[in-house]
C-alpha cells in the first residue's frame, strides 16, 4: 500500500506534463531520427561530391564525352550544369516529394532502382539475422553457462572463426561443395533460368511466389536463398554469440540471479526468465547493429551469388560515378539503420520500464 | 477432482492442436491444388532455355543509347542492322537487311533493302524505319550518336537510303553493322514516345518490349539481374536454336562454377586462368580480344623532360620483355603488335611487333640522359579487362623496367577517379586500353598527334609530321589492300617514333556446355546468340 502510494506521484507528473511516457519517449526518439535523416542527406551529398572524379566522363562513352552538345545534355538533364548548393536544395526538395533523382547507369528513378533491389537484400537478410538470433542466443548462452570448459572454448574458437573468415572467400567455398560438388544447392541468382519471377507483390521471392500459388516458385527461390543466408549466418553467428556470451556472463554474477538458482527454480526458468530477459538490452542492441551491418555490407556475397540487391547495386553506382545512385543508396542504408535504432530504442522502452520513465 | 479438472485441459490442448495441425494441412492441400507453375520452358526442342552468364554492363537495351558490351550482345540478337559481318569476321562487311553500293570517294553510301523484312509485330520493314531508326540515334546525342557525326541519312524511295559526309568515311559501312544502329519499328516506337530528337522518351517501352526485326524479342528485362529473350516467330531468316534466352548478371568467379555445375550453359566472362583446366563437359573458345593494352609516356615537356625524350621512350620499349607479360595475362592472350588489333583490316603481323632489347635499352637509356629519377605510372587500380588486372601488369612493368635500370613508381587510383588525368593528358606514363568504338582501323587515327589519345600523351598536332602525313592518307582510304598498307605504315612509324607502347590484346574465352555448338567470338557483340545451336 505504502509502495503504491509511493508510485502514484511521478505517475500523475507524467501525464499531466503530456500524455503517456512511453508515446512522449516514442515522439522525442522518432523526432530525433528524422532530424538525423536530413543530417545524412547532407553528409551523403557533401560526401558524394568530393569524390574525385567526374560523373560525366564515368556515365558517357569516350567518343561521346568528346562532344561538348552531349556532355552539355546530359549536364542539363541531371542538373550537374548546377551549383552545388542549388544541386543540394533541389535534391531535398525532390525528396519531400519522394524524388530521389534519376540514376546516370539505368536512366531509371533511383527510387524504382531501390525497390526492386531492396526485397532481394532484405530477402536474405531476414533470414540470416532470425536464424542467426536462434543460434547465436543458444550459444552464447551455453558458452556462458559452461564458461572455461571445454565447449565454452569450443564456441569461443567457432565464434571467432565465423567473425574472421572472409565472407566472399566463405561463400565461394561453400557454393562450390555445396553447389558444384555436392549438387545439394542450385546455382546462383535468386531463381532457376527456368522460372520467370513470381508477379512482384512485396519484391520477397518466397513470399510473392506463395501468394501467386505458384509452389514450384517458391521452393526454388527458397532453395536458393540457402546458401547466402549461411555465408551471412555464419559470419553474423559469430558476432552475437561473442556478445551473448558476455550479456549473460554478467548477468549471471546478479544477486537476483544467484537467488533465483538458491529458491530450487529450474535452469530453463532461470535462463528464460531471468537471465535472457536481463541480458535483452545488450543483446537487442548488437542485432540491431548487426541487422544494418546485413542490409549494407552484402555487396561481395551479393556478388558471389548474382543477387541483385542493394550491395550489387551501391557496386554499380559507386564504380559508375552515378551520383544520384549512391545519394539513394547512402540515404537508404543511413535510414535503415536510423529505423532498425528507433525500434531497439522504442523495445527498450518496452523491455525496460526504467527506459521510458527516464525519458 | 483436481486431477480430472487437469486431464480434461491437457485434452482440451491436444483437441485444439489436432485441429491446428489439421486445419495447416487442409490450408495445404488447398494451396497445393491450386497451385499454377513458374516454370517458363521446357527442356526439349526449340522450347529449350539457354542460359548464358555475364558480368553486366548494362545501361540500357534502346539502340540508340546502348553503347556497351552487354547492350550489344542482347540488340544484336533484337535488331537487324544495314550491314552485318559474318560469324567472327570483322575485316569485311556483308549484307544485312540492306546491300551497300558505296561511292569511290568514300562520301556517298546507298543502301538497298533487300527483300521483305518484317518486325516482330508483322510490320513490313521500309526506308522510313530506316531513316527515323539512324536520325534518333544522331539526334539523341546519346552515347552511340558519335557513330553517325557527319552523316545525313535521306530517303530515295520506298526501299532505298541514301547516307552522305562530308569528308571520306571509308569506315561508314563498318560503323552500319554495330546493334547501336539496329532498325525499328518506327510507328510502335513513335507511339511510344519515340522521335528523332532529345524530347524522346521511348527508352523506358524499348527497355520493357523490343521493336525490331531480330531472330529474339526482348521477354524482359533487368538492368541489373536479367535478360530473358524469346524467338521471334515472325524472323525472316532461320529459326533460332533455342526458344528462350536468359542472360544473367554473374561475375566471372561464379561463372565458372556455374557453367563446370550446369546452372549455366555459356560463360562469357572467363580469364585465362580461370578458362584453363575446366572440364571436359564444356568446351573453351579462346581468341585474343579487341581490346589493346598500352603504355603511353606523355611527350609534353612540361609534363615530364624524361618521357618526353625520344632516347628514353626507346629506352623503355626496347625494355619491356612482352612474352612474360603475354605468360602471366593467360590463355587467349596475345602481344598487340600495333595499335589496331589483330583480327582488323590494317592490322600488322606478328613479325612487326615490338620485342625485347636489353643491351639496346641501356645504350639507349645512356644516351637519353636518365640518372634514375622516378617514373609515375598511372593506372586504373580496379579495371579488369578480359580477367587481366591492371594492377598485376603494372607491377611486372615496374619489375621488367627496373631490370632495365629505370625507376617506376606504380599510382594506382579507381578508374572513376584517374580518367580524368587520362583524359586531360597529364599522366607521365599511364597504363590504359583503347576498346574499338567500331572495327575499322580508322578508329586508330587517334593515336596520331593532335587527335584523342595522342593529346593524352602530350603528343600535339605537327609534333611528327611524317606520323601525321601517314594518318592524313590512311583517313581518305581506298580499297581494302591500299587500306591494309596504309595502317601497316602509319603502325609501323608508331612503333618506331611513336610515344605509345601497344602490349596486349587479353584473351577473349568462351566457356560453353559440350552441347551447345556455333560459339564464335566477334569483336563487336561478343556471340551471335542466334547462331548458337544445340546438339
Amino acid at each position: 500500500m505504502t509502495t503504491s502510494t509511493a508510485t502514484r506521484p511521478p505517475r500523475a507528473r507524467s501525464v499531466s506534463r503530456g500524455g503517456h511516457p512511453f508515446a512522449r519517449y516514442a515522439l522525442r526518439r522518432v523526432i530525433t531520427s528524422l532530424l538525423l535523416v536530413v543530417g545524412v542527406t547532407l553528409v551523403t551529398f557533401i560526401l558524394t561530391n568530393l569524390v574525385p572524379g567526374d560523373p560525366v566522363a564515368a556515365a558517357l562513352g569516350q567518343r561521346a564525352a568528346e562532344d561538348p552538345a552531349i556532355v552539355a545534355q546530359f549536364q542539363s538533364e541531371y542538373g550537374l550544369d548546377k551549383p552545388l548548393v542549388v544541386q543540394y536544395f533541389t535534391y531535398l526538395g525532390n525528396l519531400l516529394h519522394g524524388d530521389l533523382g534519376t540514376s546516370t547507369t539505368t536512366h531509371n528513378a533511383v527510387t524504382s532502382d531501390l525497390s526492386s533491389a531492396l526485397p532481394a537484400t532484405l530477402e536474405i537478410a531476414i533470414g540470416a539475422i532470425v536464424l542467426s538470433v536462434i543460434i547465436g542466443v543458444v550459444l552464447g548462452t551455453v558458452a556462458a553457462y559452461r564458461r572455461g570448459k571445454a565447449s565454452d572454448h569450443v564456441l569461443r574458437v567457432v565464434s571467432l572463426a565465423g567473425l574472421s573468415v572472409p565472407t566472399f572467400w566463405l561463400a565461394l567455398v561453400l557454393y562450390y561443395v555445396f553447389y558444384f560438388k555436392l549438387h545439394i544447392a542450385p546455382g546462383s541468382g535468386r531463381l532457376s533460368s527456368d522460372f520467370n519471377a513470381p508477379p512482384t507483390i512485396t519484391g520477397l521471392y518466397t513470399v510473392d511466389a506463395l501468394l501467386a500459388g505458384q509452389l514450384d516458385t517458391f521452393l526454388d527461390a527458397a532453395a536458393h536463398l540457402f546458401l547466402p543466408v549461411l555465408v551471412l549466418t555464419l559470419y553474423t553467428v559469430g558476432l552475437l554469440t561473442r556478445f551473448v556470451r558476455t550479456a549473460v556472463l554478467e548477468i549471471l554474477d546478479q544477486d537476483y540471479v544467484r537467488a533465483a538458482r538458491a529458491k530450487g527454480l529450474p535452469t530453463r526458468t532461470v535462463i528464460w526468465s531471468y537471465v535472457l530477459r536481463g541480458a535483452s538490452i545488450p543483446i537487442l542492441t548488437v542485432v540491431g547493429l548487426a541487422f544494418g551491418s546485413l542490409l549494407s555490407g552484402t555487396v561481395l556475397v551479393e556478388s558471389i551469388f548474382a543477387w541483385p540487391g542493394i550491395g550489387s547495386y551501391a557496386y554499380q553506382a559507386a564504380s559508375h560515378l552515378d551520383l544520384p545512385g549512391v545519394m539513394g543508396v547512402g540515404l537508404l542504408i543511413g535510414v535503415m539503420y536510423l529505423l532498425v535504432n528507433l525500434i531497439v530504442d522504442l523495445l527498450y522502452g518496452v523491455i525496460d520500464p526504467r527506459v521510458r520513465l527516464a525519458s | 477432482m483436481a486431477f480430472s479438472t487437469r486431464n480434461s485441459s491437457t485434452t482440451t490442448k491436444h483437441t485444439a492442436k489436432r485441429v491446428a495441425i489439421g486445419a495447416a494441412a487442409i490450408a495445404l492441400t488447398l494451396v497445393v491444388a491450386g497451385c499454377s507453375s513458374g516454370k517458363a520452358s521446357s527442356t526439349d526442342g526449340a522450347s529449350k532455355t539457354l542460359t548464358i552468364d555475364k558480368a553486366f554492363d548494362l545501361k540500357t537495351a534502346d539502340p540508340g543509347r546502348m553503347y556497351e558490351p552487354t547492350g550489344q550482345l542482347v540488340d544484336k540478337a533484337l535488331y537487324e542492322t544495314l550491314l552485318t559481318f559474318k560469324g567472327g569476321d570483322v575485316s569485311k562487311v556483308v549484307d544485312g537487311v540492306a546491300s551497300l553500293d558505296e561511292s569511290s570517294d568514300a562520301k556517298t553510301f546507298t543502301l538497298t533493302l533487300n527483300g521483305t523484312h518484317t518486325f516482330s509485330d508483322g510490320t513490313e520493314m521500309t526506308a522510313d524505319d530506316v531513316v527515323f531508326s539512324l536520325q534518333r540515334v544522331i539526334g539523341l546525342k546519346g552515347n552511340p550518336s558519335f557513330l553517325l557525326a557527319g552523316v545525313t541519312v535521306t530517303k530515295k524511295d520506298a526501299k532505298t537510303v541514301v547516307l552522305t559526309t562530308k569528308t571520306a568515311t571509308p569506315a561508314l559501312p563498318s560503323i552500319l553493322a554495330n546493334p547501336a544502329l539496329g532498325i525499328l519499328n518506327s510507328k510502335v516506337v513513335k507511339a511510344n514516345g519515340g522521335a528523332t530528337d532529345s524530347s524522346d522518351t521511348a527508352e523506358k517501352y524499348l527497355n520493357a518490349h523490343s521493336a525490331g526485326s531480330g531472330p529474339y524479342v526482348l521477354d524482359s528485362l533487368n538492368l541489373s539481374s536479367k535478360v530473358v529473350l524469346t524467338a521471334n516467330k515472325k524472323y525472316d531468316g532461320e529459326q533460332p536454336g533455342y526458344g528462350r534466352v536468359v542472360i544473367q548478371n554473374v561475375e566471372g568467379a561464379t561463372q565458372k562454377i556455374n557453367v563446370q555445375g550446369g546452372s549455366a550453359d555459356v560463360a562469357l566472362d572467363l580469364s585465362g586462368t580461370q578458362a584453363a583446366g575446366l572440364g571436359s563437359s564444356v568446351d573453351v573458345t579462346s581468341d585474343p580480344s579487341a581490346n589493346v593494352i598500352f603504355l603511353l609516356l606523355n611527350q609534353s615537356s612540361k609534363v615530364s623532360k624524361i618521357t618526353s625524350n625520344p632516347d628514353f621512350v626507346k629506352a623503355v620499349k626496347e625494355a619491356i620483355d612482352f612474352d612474360d607479360l603475354v605468360s602471366i595475362a593467360g590463355t587467349g592472350t596475345a602481344q598487340a603488335a600495333g595499335v589496331v588489333p589483330s583480327m582488323f583490316l590494317g592490322a600488322l603481323g606478328e613479325g612487326d611487333a615490338l620485342k625485347q632489347d636489353l643491351a639496346a635499352s641501356k645504350s639507349d637509356l645512356a644516351k637519353s640522359g636518365y640518372n634514375g629519377e622516378k617514373i609515375t605510372l598511372n593506372f586504373p587500380s580496379d579495371i579488369t579487362l578480359n580477367g587481366i588486372e591492371f594492377p598485376t601488369i603494372a607491377q611486372r612493368l615496374q619489375s621488367q623496367l627496373k631490370t632495365a635500370g629505370i625507376t617506376v613508381d606504380l599510382a594506382p587510383a579507381p578508374v572513376a577517379t584517374e580518367l580524368d588525368a587520362y583524359r586531360n593528358g597529364t599522366e607521365t606514363v599511364g597504363l590504359w586500353y583503347w576498346g574499338p568504338d567500331y572495327p575499322d582501323p580508322s578508329d586508330y587515327l587517334v593515336f596520331t598527334p593532335g587527335n584523342v589519345v595522342g593529346l593524352r600523351a602530350g603528343w600535339a598536332a605537327g609534333a611528327d609530321p611524317a606520323i601525321s602525313k601517314l594518318a592524313d592518307a590512311a583517313a581518305v582510304g581506298g580499297s581494302n589492300d591500299e587500306r591494309q598498307t596504309q595502317f601497316e605504315d602509319l603502325q609501323k612509324a608508331l612503333n618506331d617514333d611513336g610515344p605509345f607502347i601497344p602490349l596486349l590484346q587479353p584473351g577473349n574465352n568462351i566457356a560453353a556446355a559440350s552441347d551447345v555448338t556455333g560459339v564464335v567470338y566477334n569483336a563487336v557483340w561478343t556471340i551471335d546468340i542466334a547462331a548458337l545451336r544445340s546438339k
